[in-house]
């Protein structure tokens, strides 16, 4: 800012001008639904989403944008939503995705493949806009072609049958977003503030500060102008910076929030003790709903002797994964039996694994473990082994953001510690385990979730561990991929297999069996250990709104946060 | 008390300016000599959310253009200090590509509005209850329940919002739960906002209040028990002045200069907030920023706070320098 007094005596006078009326159309709170945001809106007149930082999640890409698909976590198919279809030629380097007709901006301009053409080609030719979504098709796509109003044609650089869903399905949290070509066309991308923001979602903004966000119903909406869908029944969606853990809670207990972020098992207990309409994902334990980053162990496999896979495997048998459940989870989750999340569009590929031999107990075999450490040569000398005068010990790096991290990493130090390991936890500032820790490989064992991604076909979990990504230690690990450095013959096979999944088509009957073979090599050689399931306990408010997804209610999964909130709204019916 | 020295003045605003360019080069130093790249952090924060990231060493190479830590350190630093000089701190790393500034300004006003106060009535009422503390005439209740009240000093600020937030917001229901004002207010200069944030501000800032009276209670009681066994006190007891007078103009004006230094220094840095309510309270104050900022290590936002507060700090320490003399009558301001 060159003149920060001028811009503020500007905004004053403005304030003094404009400002200052009570919003103009007051909405009763029978007739609103208040979302929990977990942030602040650092700068809520900025609704450029394709920069970095939190421009969509205060209710834009849950009210305002609407994403082409949306995947189902349940089924694995792709919803649609703006576009009806897609198909792709037989090497998957071709695709055309078909348009929804009728769609329109709220400005009433028409939506069209005019748009889409416009805003893939900013961010391939923008290379300052660095959002994940714009890098990610910037790294994928040569090029786009409009073949008609409704029709757009991608050339991609490389083989990619996940593309559609990679993209422009929801995946995970959100997916490239479409802007109005008559508004951003002239503009800088990489600069523009897109304010007042505009969008083909039933809703618009009403006004934005740095603590809510507050979006009206259009009741112009072309969806239920065409008959897509009925209007949604909420007038108001509000999305309110709660403050925190504690001021959710009161707030939910007081009706003054309808779905409320994460909370622990005890503060959920003490919302519901006061406020008995407030529901979760389960009815009883473990509450919570699995978000789609299960937890790990890392395991940097270049270090000794860790190096060796029977004794990462020693360590896979010693971990008690029931203990970390109850213990540092309070029972909100369940065991991983394989490195995905589980949900139903995993179940193939996860019951593949388990049919295969491969799954994993939620319960410890010490005496295996040991057993494994032994015949390396190692001895029982006191509390720990030793070897060669050496104590068998292993540091483990934890970010410390989290008492979820750090209570987890304490059970499994505990467990280690009994069978004589040496183990230590290492609390490490975020910043640092994210930027330093993690992607330079600067650990023996740490706890993340470095599988995320697979949640309807499991090339995008499984193919993070091929030899092409591994680096020596010290070198970033490309797209954090591989960090656990695991090589050699039996990552080459496994390697193979991945190439083999990753040019198949989704729903390719072969798929399951060839991820049964694949995971035979994790599974002898564990360059990482599956612990639990992430939980992610949200409190739903039912004494205005039901109809929240739940998993005797289900359509998707409940993270309101995400892109495709779009669904959950229409589904909410208001308590009479 | 008269006219301020040329010299004496000059020699002042010199020392200010070199104050805040040797504190602004300390704020931009420290966090370069940790080995955390901003840049890093930014892509690890994408990876976090979400798993992979495609196209990470353009990204990153991106993202160090934006930041402006591809250029030569000499060339950060004077870029940095120009900056300053114009309250442009660049953009911040973990809201980007938000100007640090428009992140300070919006949060400004909010902490100004809460902290400030918050410290003048603790100011007033702490300096007070310390004075009526020690003087002889206070009613014997006054006497008994100023210390009791000062047990609240002992509760952190965070549990005496919860409990004031808990009684006052959740059951009884006078007060909101959360937020600076009412999400059914627009901002602006008019009579139903500022009625919000008056509504809206006066747990948070019940809750600063009651836990931080106690500091400025004691210290004046401290200085009024010295003041007391002044001669100038006997005098003006001998002369028969009324004893409510002496206690005004003789005890408490004297013993109220170490607390206006105090202030002066508390002006500064409660410009950082009280964090802990801002957070409780989704109060968006400059603690609540720089908390955040902390976490995130958005360095351009650190250095910004950073520097609002020793501007803060160092221009109330001369104007109360310059003030003094206007104060205490005794004191006079010497040519350098």
């Amino acid at each position: 800012m060159k003149a920060p007094v001028l811009r503020l005596t500007a905004s004053a006078l403005a304030f003094a001008a404009f400002g200052g009326m009570a919003l103009a159309q007051d909405v009763a709170r029978e007739n609103t639904v208040i979302f929990d945001l977990d942030r602040t809106i650092q700068d809520p007149e900025n609704f450029n989403w394709m920069t970095p930082g939190t421009k969509r999640m205060h209710g834009a890409h849950q009210t305002m944008w609407e994403p082409l698909f949306i995947l189902n976590y349940g089924t694995g198919d792709l919803d649609p939503w703006l576009a009806t279809s897609f198909t792709g030629n037989a090497d998957s380097t071709q695709f055309t995705i078909n348009l929804r007709e009728g769609v329109e901006w709220s400005d009433g301009e028409a939506f069209d493949a005019d748009d889409v053409v416009f805003t893939v080609n900013l961010a391939l030719t923008n290379e300052e806009i660095s959002s994940r979504e714009a890098s990610t098709l910037r790294a994928q796509v040569e090029s786009v072609e409009k073949l008609s109003n409704t029709s757009v044609a991608f050339q991609l650089k490389a083989p990619n049958p996940r593309f559609v869903v990679e993209n422009f399905g929801v995946r995970i949290f959100g997916s490239f977003l479409i802007m109005p070509e008559h508004i951003w066309n002239g503009e800088n991308a990489a600069t523009f503030a897109f304010n007042p923001p505009i969008g083909t979602g039933p809703y618009t903004l009403n006004s934005a500060a740095s603590n809510r966000a507050i979006w009206d119903r259009n009741d112009d909406w072309w969806g239920a102008k065409t008959g897509f869908m009925d209007l949604p029944a909420p007038e108001r969606v509000i999305f309110l910076e709660s403050g925190g853990e504690e001021s959710r809670a009161q707030l939910m207990a007081a009706n003054q929030l309808d779905a409320a972020q994460n909370v622990t098992i005890g503060t959920f207990e003490a919302i519901q003790a006061q406020n008995p309409n407030v529901i979760a994902w389960h009815d009883g334990y473990p509450y919570a709903a699995s978000d789609p980053c299960a937890r790990q162990l890392e395991i940097n496999t270049t270090v000794a002797p860790w190096d060796n896979a029977n004794m990462r495997k020693a360590v896979a048998h010693i971990i008690d994964r029931s203990m970390i459940v109850n213990v540092a989870y309070e029972g909100t989750t369940e065991a991983s039996q394989t490195m995905f999340a589980q949900y139903g569009s995993m179940d193939p590929f996860i019951n593949a694994i388990i049919d295969a031999g491969y799954g994993l107990s939620p319960r410890a075999d010490v005496d295996a473990g040991v057993a494994l450490i032994e015949g390396e040569g190692w001895v029982k000398d006191g509390d720990y082994y030793t070897k060669d005068g050496e104590t068998l010990s292993v540091n483990i790096h934890v970010n410390s953001a989290s008492t979820e991290y750090t209570r987890t990493i304490d059970v499994i130090v505990e467990q280690l510690q009994r069978a004589g390991i040496d183990a230590r936890a290492v609390p490490v500032e975020n910043g640092v385990f994210w930027g330093e820790v993690l992607p330079f490989g600067a650990y023996e064992m740490s706890y993340s979730w470095l599988s995320c991604g697979a949640v309807n076909e499991p090339w995008a979990s499984m193919g993070r561990y091929t030899v092409t990504d591994v680096v020596p230690v010290g070198e970033r690990s490309p797209g954090f991929n591989n960090t656990a450095r695991w090589d050699g013959p039996a990552a080459e096979a496994y390697s193979a297999i991945m190439a083999d999944i990753a040019s198949r088509p989704l729903g390719d009957e072969a798929i399951p069996g060839l991820v049964a073979e694949a995971y035979q090599h994790l599974d002898a050689e564990m360059p990482f250990i599956p612990l639990v399931q992430a939980a992610k306990l949200l409190p739903m408010n039912t004494t205005y709104w039901t109809g929240w997804p739940t998993a005797d209610n289900y359509y998707n999964h409940p993270f309101f946060w995400w892109n495709h909130t779009h669904q959950i709204i229409h589904n909410l019916e208001k308590v009479e | 008390m008269g006219r301020i020295p040329r010299d004496y003045l000059i020699n002042r605003i010199v020392t200010l300016f070199l104050t805040i360019l040797i504190a602004a080069t300390i704020i931009w130093i420290i966090p370069r000599l940790s080995p955390v790249d901003p840049a890093e952090i930014a892509l690890g924060r994408m990876a976090a959310g979400a798993g992979a990231v495609a196209n990470s060493e353009e990204i990153l190479a991106q993202l160090r253009a934006n930041m402006g830590i591809d250029q030569p350190l000499i060339v950060q630093y004077l870029k940095y200090l120009g900056g300053a000089l114009v309250f442009d701190f660049g953009l911040s790393t973990a809201a980007f590509p938000t100007p640090v500034s428009t992140l300070i300004l919006n949060a400004l006003p909010w902490t100004l509005g809460l902290m400030i106060l918050s410290l003048i009535i603790t100011f007033f009422i702490g300096n007070l209850l310390g004075a009526l503390m020690v003087w002889d005439r206070s009613p014997k209740l006054v006497r008994v329940a100023i210390p009791a009240a000062m047990v609240f000093t002992s509760i952190p600020p965070i549990l005496s919002g919860l409990l004031l937030m808990w009684i006052f917001a959740a059951k009884l229901q006078w007060f909101p739960l959360t937020g600076a004002y009412s999400i059914f207010v627009e901002p602006g200069w008019n009579w139903a906002f500022v009625q919000s944030v008056l509504h809206h501000g006066f747990l948070p800032a019940l809750s600063i209040v009651i836990v931080t009276f106690g500091f400025w209670a004691l210290g004046m009681r401290g200085l009024m028990i010295t003041v007391q066994g002044e001669d100038y006190v006997k005098l003006a007891e001998a002369k028969g002045l009324r004893p409510r007078y002496i206690l005004y103009r003789y005890m408490i004006r004297n013993a109220i200069l170490p607390q206006i230094t105090a202030f002066a220094l508390k002006v500064g840095l409660l410009i950082a907030g009280q964090v802990l309510v801002e957070r409780i309270f989704a109060y968006n104050g400059m603690g609540k920023l720089l908390y955040d900022a902390i976490l995130n290590q958005d360095f351009p936002v650190i250095q910004g706070v950073s520097y609002v507060i020793i501007l803060m700090t160092a221009i109330s320490v001369f104007l109360v320098d310059l003030l003094y003399p206007f104060i205490d009558p005794r004191i006079r301001h010497e040519a350098a």
